[in-house]
């Protein structure tokens, strides 16, 4: 390659004086970043009270306990475990349909390209936010006071909670969707319910198909948690176990779930795929 | 016919589109030119309305546009039927879907937002695919077509629309050479064979010559030149494209400079 004429530095640098001097804040700003976040982790360190000599004492007794753990053993309950594992999938799978079913049509309204106007969108999202500010398992003891202990707890947990994330999600998806196809159908004379037929749905559909498999997946992990609070599921035996001792049955539930986790993964990796790379999503 | 009157769109303090006013007779082929930024799009969109004009009107047979609301707006947006440079199809759907939506306006909403089209609504968007040699992909997902089948599918969603006017902004502006001729030809076709009016916006001087009837010139939103083609001097030319005449129109093929110009002296030309 032919090398470039020498550009005059001096002029140039006149000429654009902001692209040469970067000012002093700009070039403190990162170091600045980078001390202020290591102090406020020493700080935390200090006042949480964390002390190695503790830890370590400790360690023994997690020896212990994962030396219990082996090897895992269900005893005789492993029918009763495969039925609360299901019971934890079917929690999941509810839940987050749920979830996303109640989720689209909100989403809608909290998108600036579908509402613009932002007195409604501003509440809206803000709704969307309280709700999902709360943790499943906060949910899950309001609904167990509500409805009682077992699985449909935990799936109003679930649902009301991802309510409110997959609300956001879908309309960030749905703010991300090429304009120009919507146009498209606007200028040959659609209405708005054909703008989101026809123009944002099939490019928004495979987005929030992805995220909700997300959700199941990761969702069978909370099902998991909330059942110990007593929202049904492989959860409750977990805590079970754990109260009087049996560790070789904890650590074959903690299989399970390991396992159940990885083949939903598996699964829902493969749908993914199979949408995003569909002929139409019409 | 198609009156527009003292026609102004503002973006701000902008004016894409100032004070234009023009007739437009049924059946004409126009070509919209001028520099980038003149405001050709703009005015192509306010008249389909996807724009909100903010000063003038546009009467079309005699009913004034600007003034609908609704459902009398989309049917005007069907009947103005816009083509786009960026062609504006819905990926992700099939090429008949695409070109069925250009019956959108003309059924009702239950029977487009469960997909239950009219038979003769079908065979419409066939025909239409037909006429454009693209009925075989009519299955076929629409972003896996070319640029520039693309853009016969829009032509022909634009023509099921049955529309009265199609407004076309830079439909070849992606395009190569064949496939601007291919598109080109068929906007002139659905202008003589079904006697629709096309205005056509075209960054080619050459191109709106051979293909348009009339043209109208745009600078600064305002218009400046309104005329058949023959009228278009080498002055004018020059004042709309602030440039020498000769570089716009002239020799077919443009010259290729002797030396390569040097650097920075690109963006300026
Ligand atoms: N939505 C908008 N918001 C703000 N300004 C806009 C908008 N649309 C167009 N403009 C401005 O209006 C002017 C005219 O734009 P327009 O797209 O109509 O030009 P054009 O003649 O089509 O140009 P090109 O040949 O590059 O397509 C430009 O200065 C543009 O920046
Ligand atoms: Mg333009």
């Amino acid at each position: 390659m032919k090398e470039l004429e020498k550009p005059d530095t001096a002029a140039l640098r006149a000429k654009y004086p902001d692209a040469f001097e970067r000012p002093a804040a700009a070039r403190l700003a990162t170091p600045a970043m980078i001390a202020a976040a290591l102090a406020v982790f020493i700080f935390g360190l200090h006042d949480l009270g964390f002390e190695p000599a503790k830890f370590i004492a400790g360690l023994k007794q997690l020896g212990w306990i994962t030396m219990m753990m082996i090897p895992p053993d269900p005893g005789t309950s492993l029918p009763l475990y495969l039925k609360a594992l299901g019971e934890t999938l079917s929690i999941a799978l509810l839940g987050t349909t749920l979830a996303a079913t109640l989720a689209l049509p909100v989403s809608l309204l909290a998108a600036r390209n579908i509402v613009p106007p932002n007195i409604i969108r501003f509440p809206v999202r803000r709704f969307l936010d309280s709700i999902r500010g709360v943790d499943t398992l906060i949910w899950a003891l309001v609904w167990i006071n509500v409805v009682g202990l077992g699985p449909f707890a935990g799936v109003l947990a679930i649902m009301v909670s991802d309510f409110g994330a997959l609300g956001k999600l879908f309309s960030e998806a749905i703010e991300a969707a090429d304009k120009k196809q919507v146009e498209g159908i606007r200028a040959s004379g659609g209405n708005a319910f054909h703008e989101i037929r026809f123009g944002l749905m099939p490019q928004v559909l495979p987005v929030i198909a992805g995220q909700v498999l997300y959700f199941i997946e990761s969702n069978t992990r909370s099902a998991s948690i909330i059942g110990i609070v007593g929202a049904g599921g492989i959860g409750l035996q977990l805590a079970e176990q754990i109260r009087v001792l049996e560790w070789q049955k904890v650590s074959f539930l903690v299989l399970m779930i390991l396992v159940a986790v990885a083949a939903i993964d598996f699964i829902s990796g493969k749908l993914r795929f199979a949408i995003i790379g569909r002929r139409a999503v019409a | 016919m198609l009156v527009v009157e003292g026609l102004t769109c503002r973006f701000g303090a902008k004016a894409a589109v100032d004070g234009a006013s023009f007739e437009i007779a049924p059946g004409g082929f126009v070509g919209v030119i001028g520099r980038s930024g003149a405001g050709k799009s703009t005015l192509l969109r306010t008249i389909n309305r996807l724009a909100t004009p903010t000063e003038g009107r546009i009467l079309f047979d005699g009913v004034d546009v600007t003034a609908l609301r609704g459902k009398e707006l989309r049917q005007w947006r069907a009947r103005a039927a816009m083509i786009f440079q960026q062609f504006n199809l819905v990926g992700r759907l099939d090429v008949l879907t695409n070109v069925l939506m250009g019956r959108l306006a003309a059924m009702p909403a239950w029977r487009s937002l469960t997909q239950a089209w009219l038979e003769e609504d079908k065979a419409l968007a066939m025909s239409a695919l037909e006429q454009f040699d693209m009925a075989s992909l009519a299955a076929q997902r629409t972003d896996q077509l070319s640029g520039g089948q693309q853009q016969r599918v829009a032509i022909a969603r634009a023509l099921v629309q049955q529309p009265d006017l199609i407004l076309a902004d830079e439909p070849i502006a992606s395009l190569d050479p064949r496939n601007t001729k291919i598109v080109m030809d068929a906007l002139l076709r659905i202008n003589k064979h079904f006697g629709i009016t096309v205005i056509c916006n075209l960054h080619s001087l050459d191109l709106a010559r051979s293909y348009c009837d009339r043209l109208i010139g745009m600078a600064a939103g305002r218009v400046v030149f309104d005329g058949a083609p023959s009228a278009l001097t080498e002055h004018v030319a020059r004042e709309l494209y602030d440039l020498e005449a000769s570089e716009v129109m002239g020799g077919v093929p443009l010259p290729v400079p002797e030396a390569v110009p040097a650097l920075g002296t690109a963006a300026a030309a």
